[in-house]
């Protein structure tokens, strides 16, 4: 299940980049905010990934926060208890630390990873939308040929061939899922570059860099956004589906995929070890998916129920 | 018509070229090969064998008759698994990842759909919501956590039904249901946003003035084209589905497609895994030209281009 | 978010549930077993093969589940007791041993036919040892022929007239082997699968495919109906087989399952009857033992860590010593896998009646620092970076942290943990490219050479480039030494040489842990983990027989 899967967005909206061209009287990001905003469940959704975010990026400095390598062999697999809250895996290492430092390294890796999908595939969609012909179709073709070759196994074979370290990991990731994206982004750009802003800043001299980086690609910026949201958990998961296979992230440092797809195979016998990484994982994920939803939601101005 | 089925699979040739040619080259550049074991092979067996593959042969030429062979749909035998053809391998497994993938996405789209109606007709309530909430669970909740986390309450606590393997139709549950979840997800999702798109349509403003009543309005009219991003949806996740249940096949013992490609990256199969590639961007691009007819079936507005 | 919430609850009950087990055999205070114990309604044995096998072409395979399924259709000169895995007649009713040990003379049963009904003669197994060596035919075993004359010059293409090996097949019952120098586990060798007689008419004209259901023929106790690749094989029993009378079984089917949980789930389930040693995760053993249908017995496997001595610093003993002092057997065996494992400090495990095992490598930290310092290394300063390798597995992924931290924490040097895929790791092992590897070696015959031979100069086993002429030499004494004690005491002292240098690290020593229900009868406690089928059966009166026996 990977995230290529992921619908495309429903249909770009125009109205929205007339909007910014005018002077600015009714701010469509301050409408998009309104409407997020009315929507509790997405809220609540941003602000527990707030809350998941600063836990994790301020664990080394959380104080009684256990240390997640600290072997304990004697103790092994303990179940939850005052000393370690989530309980201690085989090696009597804490849970719950590894809890922590494992959603520093997941979030980690699925914002880098959706960082490099992000930034390969608004360029190249944008590049491809905006020159058309056929300079297009043939970047398309390759990205349809891309599309087909299953990605499981490009990944492996990534993973295998270079090191595993985590910086191949980024790319190994985000090289799959900016397909998709620079699908979008080029849908965006085949209708946006018949605006009159586009050519209003082609009969003032820019170039073809400009033009596409300075003025189309901002105005791409909504469905962007939702689908950036959306990615960072499939990215998470995909992550975890390669710990499954033994190719995440290297020991002794454990995402929330390692933790799970470890746990996983020990459920019959020590099931907090599969539970609470487990639900910090589903939770995380759920909340991105849900807000995700609702950024769309709120970016899309077609919504006529909105009043004002 | 006609013309533009035939198109496309003209297209397909040129496009299968590239993907064999990419795959042959990066299958190799791989460290280790498909003859490394845990116990030493005399260097004159391992030989031996890559005389009988064919692997001594200048590369150059190992790529033309692979061409020459994959054109003729012979893949060759298995490098792992000598007796067997990747041809029959994969006529013998891909029938069971059919089945395994055409019930999940079936039971996807009985639960994803209705959900996706719902909550785009109580748009931003407490029932979208929570449908919603309800179908981005199947997608958050890892495949290898499901799967045993169903077997060890249904199977090995309750005694519903068996734990592994694919025999009769009880088997068939607990692999589907675990397989199918994150579609459920993507589905609702689709369908919801087809149908707020369909749902703001002038005509449904006009069935509605005129006072046809809310069940007329969703299900004849409204239906139909919102599920429009569903089936567009449903050709490559049928191909994602068939070759990407890893997961499933190894927890629940399932002798599908999916595990051939992942386990014959893992031994350097190399002819295993060309004819599983090429399969599967066969099988997408056949699934992507039924849709888009079918497509253009459903929606009269679009025109095959 | 109900459906999230349900499922949270249902994990938080989980873990406070105890795991149940339901479907006891007595109802009274007795064994208890794991899991559904309804034995089969008809004689049909379901068993876990493993891994789907690669091939059952007997003369060409290695590893278990293939050669499982080749003993179950081909039998050799002699076939394994069941207990004690010593040569019994099987397709050769007596041998003779000339009087210096060269030459052994094999008399086969009259009237051995396939199970096609053509006649299996002497000058089948003449033909089936001599395909083995060819060199075309790339056999993984080749190497069990050579204590034949001959046979090694002949698999490297030395020789080329198969008449110079010393395989002879004078009449159609009589079958003389000669060897080269006197070899005494040489009738264990007769028992194992790749010196199985395969029908050569049926190879000649079916090529790679002869092993396939449709043309498949052998002279063991069962017959190949069918064969699913990742799902299952399926066997008869053979009408045709000598002792068929004894042959209770009346189908077999073998299992292809990957997931070790799969496997445990579907014993539970009462799907599978037997589930073969090492198809349980570790982890689970400690708790397993508790029930009776549980084996624990001694395997002769050993895991270790081998060292790259090509690699700076482990081109330095000292270094190696240190390393070796450094690891905590005790603390990876009891602590880590809770017993399931015995900590073992020598490279030849335990079983072999009358070798003089040399003491092992222990733990001692003092010692393990001093010997750094020795090395030039003092508190592990100027040390670089090292890594541990080992391919993806449960066990060796929490052994290697475990051993990190311990390296570390005893000399204070810095140690990496990496995991590779399955085809990567072997291509690092052979290649050397690694710095401390995590192995392992199961033996193939019941004596310590099967495990010191892989350590000679130059033996594609050994992986680690360590090379000593001593130690060579004293193989090499020992396999020319016709008394059995001091054959075994050369052996002896080249382990003591092997350890005390330390290019291999062993950790601990490897046991069975078979899962048998109680109602399947003939799978024994053997040595090496080989259970002939052809002696197993469905008790369907099991508990019967246990209620009246107490």
């Amino acid at each position: 299940m990977s995230a290529e899967a992921l619908p495309p967005i429903a249909s770009p909206p125009p109205a929205f980049a007339e909007a910014h061209q005018a002077e600015r009287i009714r701010s469509p990001w301050g409408d998009a905010w309104k409407r997020l905003a009315r929507n509790r469940p997405a809220m609540l959704a941003g602000l527990f990934l707030l809350w998941i975010g600063g836990t994790a990026a301020a664990a080394p400095w959380l104080p009684g926060l256990q240390d997640p390598s600290a072997q304990n062999l004697v103790l092994g697999a303990a179940p939850p208890s005052a000393s370690h809250w989530f309980g201690t895996d085989e090696l009597g290492r804490d849970t719950f630390a590894r809890v922590v430092y494992g959603g520093r390294i997941s979030l980690l890796i699925g914002l880098v990873g959706t960082l490099v999908s992000l930034v390969i595939g608004v360029s190249y969609g944008a590049v491809a939308g905006y020159r058309g012909g056929r300079l297009d179709e043939l970047m398309m073709r390759a990205v349809d040929v891309l599309y087909s070759l299953p990605y499981i196994f490009l990944v492996i074979l990534l993973l295998v061939f270079f090191s595993r370290s985590i910086l191949m990991l980024f790319v190994a990731l985000g090289l799959v899922q900016w397909l998709t994206m620079a699908r979008i982004v080029r849908g965006q750009v085949l209708s946006l570059k018949q605006q009159n802003f586009v050519e209003a800043a082609r009969a003032l001299g820019a170039g073809d860099t400009r033009v596409i980086f300075q003025h189309i690609v901002p105005n791409t910026l909504g469905p962007v956004i939702v689908y950036t949201t959306l990615t960072v958990p499939a990215v998470i998961l995909q992550e975890a589906f390669l710990s499954f296979l033994g190719l995440g992230v290297r020991p002794p440092d454990a995402s929330w995929g390692t933790l799970v797809s470890e746990g996983a195979r020990l459920l019959a016998l020590f099931p907090w070890l599969v539970l609470f990484p487990g639900l910090a994982l589903s939770l995380t994920l759920f909340c991105f998916n849900f807000l995700g939803d609702g950024l769309r939601d709120a970016l899309d101005p077609q919504d006529r129920r909105d009043v004002g | 018509m006609a013309a533009f089925v035939v198109r496309r699979v003209l297209l397909m040739i040129p496009t299968l070229w590239v993907i064999a040619t990419l795959t042959f080259f990066m299958v190799r550049l791989a460290p280790g090969g498909p003859f490394l074991s845990e116990r030493d092979i005399p260097a004159t067996a391992i030989r031996q064998l890559e005389k009988s593959y064919g692997l001594d042969r200048p590369l150059g030429e190992q790529y033309l008759t692979f061409l020459a062979h994959a054109a003729r749909l012979d893949f060759g035998p298995s490098y792992k698994y000598p007796g067997r053809q990747v041809r029959e391998i994969i006529f013998e497994a891909f029938p069971v990842s059919l089945e395994l993938g055409a019930w999940a996405l079936l039971f996807a789209v009985l639960i994803g759909v209705p959900i996706g109606v719902i909550a785009a007709l109580r748009q931003n309530t407490g029932a979208d919501h929570a449908a919603m909430a309800a179908a981005l669970a199947g997608v958050s909740i890892p495949n290898f956590v499901l799967g045993p986390l169903l077997v060890l309450w249904v199977s090995l606590t309750w005694f519903l039904l068996p734990p592994a393997l694919w025999e009769g139709p009880q088997s068939r549950v607990l692999p589907v249901l675990t397989l199918s979840t994150a579609y459920i997800a993507y589905i609702a999702r689709l369908t919801r946003g087809g149908m707020l798109e369909v749902l703001r349509q002038d005509y449904i403003r006009t069935a509605r003035a005129k006072g046809l009543p809310e069940r007329a309005v969703v299900f004849k009219h409204a239906l139909k084209l919102g599920v429009l991003p569903v089936v567009s949806y449903l050709g490559p996740a049928t191909a994602r589905i068939i070759m990407g249940s890893i997961v499933v096949e190894s927890v629940f013992a399932v002798p599908g497609l999916g595990r051939h490609l992942v386990n014959g990256a893992f031994n350097r199969d190399y002819t295993l895994v060309l004819g599983v590639v090429l399969f599967y961007a066969a099988f997408l691009m056949v699934l992507n030209l039924i849709v888009d007819v079918a497509y253009t079936r459903l929606d009269p507005r679009v025109e095959l281009s | 978010m109900p459906r999230l919430l349900l499922l949270a609850l249902a994990l938080g009950a989980l873990g406070c549930a105890q795991p149940r087990d339901a479907r006891f055999a007595s109802a009274s205070a007795g064994p208890r077993y794991f899991g559904d114990v309804t034995p089969p309604a008809d004689n049909t044995l379901t068993y876990n093969n493993g891994a789907e096998p690669e091939g059952i072409d007997p003369g060409v395979i290695s590893g278990q589940p293939d050669g499982r399924v080749a003993r179950a259709i081909f039998e050799g000169l002699t076939t394994p007791n069941p207990r004690t895995l010593e040569p019994e007649p099987g397709q050769a009713y007596r041998w003779e041993v000339s009087a210096d040990g060269l030459t052994y003379t094999f008399h086969l049963r009259p009237g051995l036919v396939w199970s096609n009904g053509a006649p299996l003669g002497a000058e089948d197994f003449r033909w089936s040892w001599i395909r083995v060596l060819r060199p075309e035919t790339a056999s993984r075993y080749a190497s069990f022929l050579y204590p034949v004359r001959g046979a090694e010059d002949f698999n490297h293409g030395r020789i080329r007239d198969e008449r110079q090996v010393g395989i002879q097949a004078p009449d159609d019952s009589t079958f003389v082997v000669t060897l080269a120098a006197p070899t005494p586990y040489f009738l264990f060798l007769t028992e194992y699968y790749t010196l199985l007689p395969v029908p050569r008419a049926v190879i000649e004209r079916q090529g790679p495919r002869w092993t396939r259901p449709e043309h498949i023929v052998g002279n063991g106790p069962f017959v190949l109906r069918s064969w699913r690749q990742g799902d299952r094989l399926v066997f008869d029993k053979n009408p045709r087989y000598w002792d068929a009378a004894r042959v209770r079984l009346d189908h077999v089917v073998a299992l292809s399952l990957e997931d070790l949980n799969t496997c445990v789930n579907l014993y539970k389930a009462g799907v599978v009857d037997w589930n073969p040693s090492g198809y349980v995760p570790s982890q689970f053993i400690p708790y397993l033992r508790e029930y009776s249908d549980y084996r624990g017995g001694t395997y002769q496997a050993v895991a270790y860590y081998s060292i790259n001595v090509t690699r700076k610093p482990f081109d330095n003993v000292w270094v190696r010593r240190a390393l070796a002092f450094a690891m905590d057997r005790d603390a990876i065996a009891r602590g880590l896998l809770k017993g399931s494992r015995m900590p073992w400090g020598n490279l030849v495990p335990m079983g072999y009646p009358g070798y003089p095992r040399p003491p092992g490598q222990t733990y001692d930290p003092a010692r393990a620092r001093d010997c750094m310092a020795r090395a030039g290394f003092p508190g592990g300063r100027g040390f670089p970076t090292i890594s541990i390798l080992f391919n993806t597995s449960e066990d060796g992924k929490r052994i290697a942290e475990a051993v990190q931290s311990m390296w570390s924490r005893t000399l204070g040097i810095h140690v990496e943990v990496l995991n590779q895929e399955w085809g990567s790791y072997l291509q690092a092992t052979v290649a050397l490219q690694y710095d401390v590897a995590r192995r392992s070696w199961v033996g193939d015959y019941l004596d310590p050479t099967t495990f010191l031979g892989t350590m000679k100069s130059g033996d594609g086993n050994n992986r680690t480039g360590w090379s000593d002429a001593h130690y060579d030499g004293l193989l090499r004494a020992a396999a020319v030494e016709l008394d059995p004690e001091k054959r075994m005491r050369t052996l002896a002292q080249a382990e003591a040489l092997l350890l005390d240098q330390a290019p291999v690290i062993p950790i601990y020593h490897f046991a069975t842990s078979e899962m048998v229900k109680p109602y399947v009868r003939g799978i024994e406690d053997t040595p090496l983990d080989v259970h002939p089928l052809k002696y197993v059966w469905i008790d369907r009166g099991w508990s019967r027989r246990l209620a009246a026996a107490r």
